[in-house]
C-alpha cells in the first residue's frame, strides 16, 4: 500500500451538497482560463496543461481516487456534483487517461511498486498517458486485437500497431492491451502492459481527421522491449480489467453536455439566420428540446443509481445511443438552416458560437467511438433484452 | 437512502403488488375481452374493489378520506393498470375524487372514493385541450367510459369562479360512441336544471387535477408499452423463419434496442415528473413537468405499440392475438388530457431554457 499525502487537506465529503457545489463552482470560475471555455476542438497538452497543473496543485485532479493515493476520495454523489460543475463551466477535457483509466487500474489491480512508481507521476503531471486499445483490424471487435507481447526472460517484446490512439503525440506513457496467449479464446489471451513511449521501436503518426485536427494517432511497435514488471494484474486476464474500466466511459458518453451545448448554439444560429420565428423551425426545435429534456431525465436516473452506490449495468448503453444520436440530429438541423454557410470551413463571422459546420463534423465520431452505436444496440439486445445470439 | 425515500419505495412496491392482484400484467386478457363492447365496458365489481383498495383517493389527503400519498404512487399504479389492460376508469375516478375533496358533498365523496358510485367528470368542451372553461350550456364531450357513470360532475363558470355541479346519470341526455378498445365515449348535454351544486370554486383544483390526470395517463401508457414490448420480445425469442429464431436477426435486434430506449426515456420522464409534483411544485413548474411526461408517453408509447404490431408480422394484425389490445388502448388514451403536440407547445411556452 502506498501512502501519498493529498494536497487537499480537508475531506470535502463532510460538506453538505450545496456548500460543496458552491465551493467547487467558485474555485473553477476563478481558476479556469476564460479563453478555453467550451473549446471547439480537443486540446493538446501544451494548451491544457496549465489547467491540469492548477487542478493538481489544488489536489483536485483525481476526485475519484481514494485519499491515500492522493485523490479526493469523493463519494459518488460528490463526484457527480464535481463533474456537473466542470461540465457546466465548459472546462476542456484534459489529457485524462492517467486519471480515469490508469489510476483506477493500478489502484485496483496494480502492485504496491507499480502504485508507488506511477500514481505520484500522474498526480504531478510528469506522466501523460495514452490508451493503446484499437487496432486496424480490431475496432468494434476489440478482442480480436493482435499486437503481441512475447516474454523473453524478464522482458516482453512487443510488436504490432495501435490506431485511434487519442493524443498519443502528447503522451509519454501508454497503457496497452496486448495478446500474450495466441492459443487461448480471444478474450482470454489479453494482458495489460504499461509502456514508456520513449522506448526504442515506437513510432507515432498523427491522423488528420474530418475536423482537420490531429486528435488521433497511429502507434507502431517494432520489437519494443518492456520490463515484465510493467504487466498489470494477472497475465491473460487483461480483458476483464479493460471491460470494467469502460463502464466509466459509457456514462461519460451519455452525459447531455454535448447535446445541450449544441442545442444552445442552434438557437443562436436560428436567430442569426432569421428563421427563429418560423413555424417549421419551431416545430423541429421543439422536438429536439423535448428529446434533450428527456435525455436529462434518463441521465438523471442513471446518476441516481451511482449516487446510491449501485454499479451500472449494460443498460447504460441506452444513454450513449440516445445522446450521440440527438447530438447529431441537432447538428443536422444546424446545417439545414445554415444556408450556404453549411460549406464554410471556419465559424461564421469569426464567431465561435456560430459554428454549424464545426459542430456537425464533431458530431460524426460520437456514434463511432466508445463502441459504435451498432455495437451498443448489440449489447442492449443481447445483455438487456435477452435476445438470442 | 433517507427514511422518507425508503417509505416511498415501500409504498410504491405495495401498490404495485395490490395492482397485480386486481389486474395481473397481461394475465387476464379473457376478462378484458369479455368486457369489450358489452355495456358498460368495464366490471363494476372490479371498480368497487379498486375503490376499496383506496386507489381513487391515493393522492387525496387523509383528512378528506384519501390515502394521502402522491403522484409517484399514482403513476406506479397507473403503470400496472395499463400493463394489465384493466378497462375500469381509474384515472377519471381519481380526477373526480380530487374535485369532490374540494367540495361540500361528503356523502358523494365517500361513495366515489369507495368505488360504490361511478363518478365521471364532464369537463371537456372540445377535442385536445386541458382547459375546462365551464361554459354553462356547452355540451360536454369525450367522457371516457360514460356508459358506466352513476353521476357526472360538471364544472360551471360563474363570473370569476368555476363551481362544480353533480348531475345524476339516470335520465341524463347522454350520447354514446364506441371506443376502439371496446369501451365508450360519451357526449353529455349540460342540463343545469337537473344538477346540484357540490362546490363553489374548483378552478385551481381542477387545473391541478387535470395535470395529475395527464401524468397518470402517461403512467398508463408506460404500462401498455412495457407489456406489449415484453410480449414482442417473447415472440422474437421463439418464432422461427428461414430455420432460425427471428430474434437472431440483427435488424430486429436493433429495432428492439431502439424501442427499449424509448421505454426508458418514458419511464425517466414520468418518474421525474411525479417527483416534481410530489415536491409540491405548482404553476408553470408543475405544468412543464407534466407536459414533458405526457408528450414523451404519447410519442414514444405509440411508436412502441405500432412497432410491436410490425415485429409480430401477420399475427399482430389479428384481433385474436393480444398485442393488438395494447395498440387499441393506446389509441384511446394517447390524446386524453392533451396530445403530444399540445403538451410540446405548452412545455415550450412555459419552460425557460438553460442559458449557457
Amino acid at each position: 500500500m502506498v501512502a501519498i499525502t493529498p494536497n487537499e487537506p480537508q475531506d470535502l465529503n463532510l460538506l453538505d451538497d450545496e456548500t460543496f457545489r458552491t465551493h467547487v463552482r467558485r474555485w473553477i470560475e476563478s481558476n479556469y482560463p476564460a479563453e478555453l471555455r467550451n473549446p471547439p476542438k480537443r486540446l493538446h497538452w501544451d494548451e491544457n496543461k496549465p489547467w491540469y497543473f492548477k487542478l493538481a496543485e489544488k489536489g483536485w485532479l483525481c476526485p475519484g481516487w481514494p485519499r491515500q493515493f492522493g485523490g479526493l476520495g469523493l463519494s459518488p454523489a460528490k463526484q457527480i456534483i464535481f463533474t456537473e460543475e466542470i461540465e457546466r463551466h465548459g472546462c476542456a477535457r484534459t489529457n485524462d487517461h492517467g486519471i480515469v483509466m490508469v489510476g483506477p487500474l493500478l489502484i485496483n489491480h496494480g502492485t504496491a511498486e507499480q502504485q508507488q512508481e506511477f500514481l505520484p507521476k500522474i498526480l504531478s503531471g510528469e506522466h501523460i498517458w495514452c490508451q493503446g486499445y484499437s487496432e486496424p483490424n480490431a475496432g468494434s471487435d476489440l478482442a480480436a486485437l493482435r499486437t503481441e507481447a512475447v516474454l523473453d526472460g524478464d522482458t516482453y517484446i512487443v510488436n504490432g500497431q495501435k490506431i485511434w490512439t487519442t493524443l498519443a503525440m502528447d503522451a509519454n506513457w501508454c497503457f496497452l492491451l496486448v495478446r500474450t496467449d495466441k492459443n487461448a479464446k480471444k478474450q482470454e489471451g489479453i494482458s495489460f502492459l504499461l509502456v514508456d513511449m520513449a522506448t526504442p521501436g515506437i513510432t507515432v503518426k498523427p491522423i488528420i481527421n474530418l475536423e482537420y485536427h490531429d486528435e488521433f494517432c497511429e502507434v507502431f511497435f517494432d520489437n519494443v522491449r518492456v520490463p515484465a514488471r510493467n504487466l498489470v494484474g494477472t497475465p491473460n486476464r487483461g480483458w476483464d480489467m479493460a471491460k470494467a474500466l469502460l463502464s466509466f466511459e459509457r456514462i461519460y458518453l451519455g452525459s447531455p453536455r454535448l447535446s445541450a451545448y449544441a442545442f444552445a448554439r442552434l438557437r443562436q444560429l436560428a436567430e442569426r439566420m432569421g428563421v427563429w420565428e418560423e413555424a417549421a423551425f419551431q416545430e423541429s426545435y421543439g422536438r429536439l428540446r423535448m428529446d434533450l429534456e428527456d435525455l436529462k431525465s434518463l441521465y438523471g436516473s442513471f446518476v441516481d443509481k451511482l449516487r446510491r452506490g449501485e454499479t451500472l449495468g449494460p443498460d447504460v448503453s441506452m444513454l450513449k445511443l440516445f445522446q450521440t444520436e440527438l447530438f447529431q440530429r441537432i447538428t443536422d438541423t444546424m446545417l439545414e438552416i445554415a444556408g450556404e454557410n453549411a460549406g464554410l470551413l471556419e465559424p461564421m463571422e469569426g464567431n465561435r458560437n456560430l459554428n454549424p459546420t464545426g459542430q456537425y463534423i464533431q458530431a460524426r465520431p460520437a456514434t463511432i467511438y466508445g463502441g459504435s452505436n451498432e455495437i451498443q444496440r448489440n449489447i442492449l439486445s443481447k445483455n438487456v433484452l435477452g435476445l438470442p445470439g | 437512502m433517507s427514511a422518507a425515500t425508503d417509505d416511498r419505495t415501500e409504498s410504491i412496491r405495495m401498490i404495485r403488488d395490490s395492482a397485480g392482484a386486481v389486474a395481473p400484467r397481461g394475465g387476464d386478457s379473457k376478462r378484458v375481452r369479455a368486457l369489450r363492447f358489452a355495456s358498460p365496458g368495464f366490471d363494476r365489481a372490479v371498480f368497487a374493489e379498486m375503490g376499496a383498495l383506496g386507489w381513487f383517493g391515493l393522492a387525496v389527503s387523509e383528512d378528506a378520506g384519501g390515502a394521502g400519498l402522491g403522484l409517484s404512487e399514482a403513476v406506479a399504479l397507473a403503470e400496472e393498470i395499463g400493463a394489465g389492460l384493466a378497462p375500469e376508469p381509474l384515472v377519471p375516478a381519481m380526477l373526480s375524487a380530487r374535485l369532490l375533496a374540494a367540495g361540500d358533498d361528503a356523502a358523494l365523496l365517500a361513495a366515489a372514493l369507495a368505488g360504490e358510485t361511478v363518478v365521471l367528470t364532464a369537463w371537456q368542451e372540445r377535442a385536445d385541450t386541458l382547459a375546462a372553461p365551464g361554459t354553462p350550456d356547452a355540451p360536454r364531450v369525450f367522457i371516457p367510459m360514460a356508459a358506466g357513470a352513476d353521476t357526472f360532475l360538471l364544472p360551471v363558470r360563474e363570473a370569476n369562479r368555476i363551481a362544480l355541479h353533480a348531475l345524476p346519470a339516470a335520465g341524463a341526455d347522454l350520447t354514446l360512441e364506441k371506443a376502439m378498445d371496446g369501451g365508450t365515449i360519451g357526449t353529455l348535454r349540460a342540463d343545469l336544471s337537473r344538477t346540484t351544486r357540490v362546490a363553489d370554486d374548483v378552478g385551481a383544483v381542477l387545473e391541478q387535477a387535470l395535470d395529475e390526470a395527464a401524468l397518470a395517463t402517461a403512467g398508463l401508457m408506460l404500462g401498455l408499452m412495457e407489456r406489449a414490448f415484453d410480449m414482442t420480445l417473447g415472440y422474437l425469442r421463439t418464432r422461427q423463419q428461414f430455420g432460425r429464431i427471428i430474434g437472431t436477426f440483427q435488424s430486429l435486434q436493433h429495432r428492439a434496442a431502439d424501442l427499449k430506449v424509448h421505454i426508458a426515456l418514458t419511464r425517466a420522464a414520468v418518474e421525474a415528473a411525479a417527483a416534481v409534483l410530489d415536491s409540491g411544485a405548482t404553476g408553470a413548474v408543475r405544468q412543464a413537468a407534466v407536459s414533458k411526461a405526457k408528450h414523451r408517453a404519447a410519442e414514444s408509447g405509440m411508436l412502441v405499440l405500432r412497432q410491436c404490431i410490425q415485429l409480430h408480422g401477420g399475427i399482430g394484425y389479428t384481433d385474436e392475438y393480444d398485442v393488438g389490445l395494447y395498440l387499441r388502448r393506446g389509441m384511446v388514451i394517447m390524446n386524453q388530457y392533451g396530445s403530444a403536440t399540445l403538451h410540446r407547445r405548452r412545455f415550450m411556452a412555459l419552460a425557460p431554457e438553460d442559458v449557457e
